[in-house]
């Protein structure tokens, strides 16, 4: 077990060697030129473009609070008991006339 | 009368490209072309390094918006260079075929050298470099995109769960994970 380690303590070692010794290839000017152009090409960082940035950032941190919003709004409406108002509006909306009947004669 | 020799400040330019001055953009190309190129050369391979560091800055350029100066720029730099290596390979790995190649003799002889330490083996002698570095290579295709970002920047570079973390913008949890298995896979593969 002990030499399993120190298997694996020396070969990450070799790994990592490897790894940081990779060659980085140079660039040149053209390179730079090449970058330059296209980040011309895109054109100003327009204020629309500012603004939307902005604005989705803020959006997106208001999901959290407008989902507990509507969790505690509904849990408060079930708790009014509003479904019932419902019924009764929807009756009404269908047939004003045998709502209006029920209501005041309770026929 | 200002000879100009302060360089203005990262912020500054920032500020100024934000405002219209494309140009102003060069001054933070040439100041950290340098860093961009050390941090993609580890991640992608040698023949797409120059144009996955021409991604990193075009990238940077459409979200200058967004650097908000919490941390420094070179930070800031460094975090959409890692995440545009990742997507590279995210790239890669969805185009690919499926690597059906086991470890070749070569490199299966040149770890039994390594971990039996036979003396007269160096690794300081160009094919030993070579040998690893492929080695190292034929291990990491073999990982996820995301298990291989982590992997390079957790076991090999020996950043921090929450450094890694931070430039790839994942959960530390997510990090660690991946962290584990990564390093499970890879003994597994080298084993």
């Amino acid at each position: 077990m002990k030499s399993l380690k120190k298997d694996y303590a020396k070969l990450k070692e070799l790994l990592i060697r490897a790894y940081h010794e990779k060659e980085k290839p140079e660039v040149d000017e053209l390179w730079q030129v090449r970058v330059m152009s296209h980040v011309r090409s895109l054109g100003p960082i327009s204020s629309r473009e500012r603004y939307f940035m902005l604005f989705e950032q803020s959006v997106w941190r208001l999901v959290p609070v407008t989902c507990l919003l509507i969790l505690v709004l509904a849990a408060f409406l079930i708790k009014l008991d509003l479904i019932p108002d419902y019924e009764m509006a929807k009756l009404f909306i269908d047939d004003p006339l045998e709502f209006i009947f029920v209501e005041w004669f309770g026929v | 009368m200002d000879n100009g020799s302060s360089k203005p400040s990262d912020a500054e330019i920032v500020r100024r490209v934000i405002e219209g001055e494309i140009n102003a953009f060069e001054s933070l190309l040439l100041r950290y072309k340098d860093h961009v190129l050390e941090v993609v050369k580890k991640h992608v391979p040698y023949n797409e390094v120059e144009e996955t560091a021409h991604d990193v800055f075009v990238r940077a350029y459409q979200s200058l918006s967004t650097f908000k100066g919490r941390s420094s720029f070179k930070q800031w730099l460094s975090a959409i260079a890692v995440r545009t290596c990742y997507d590279f390979w995210r790239k890669r790995y969805r185009s690919r075929e499926v690597p059906m190649s086991s470890l070749t003799e070569e490199h299966q002889e040149w770890l039994e050298r390594v971990v039996s330490n036979r003396s007269g083996q160096s690794f300081d002698d160009k094919a030993s470099q070579r040998e690893a570095r492929e080695l190292l290579d034929w291990a990491l295709d073999r990982l996820s995109p995301g298990d291989r970002m982590v992997l390079e920047l957790v076991y090999l570079e020996g950043l921090s769960g929450r450094e890694a973390a931070d430039l790839l913008g994942w959960t530390v949890a997510n990090v660690k994970v991946r962290s584990l298995r990564a390093r499970r896979r890879l003994h597994n593969l080298l084993a």
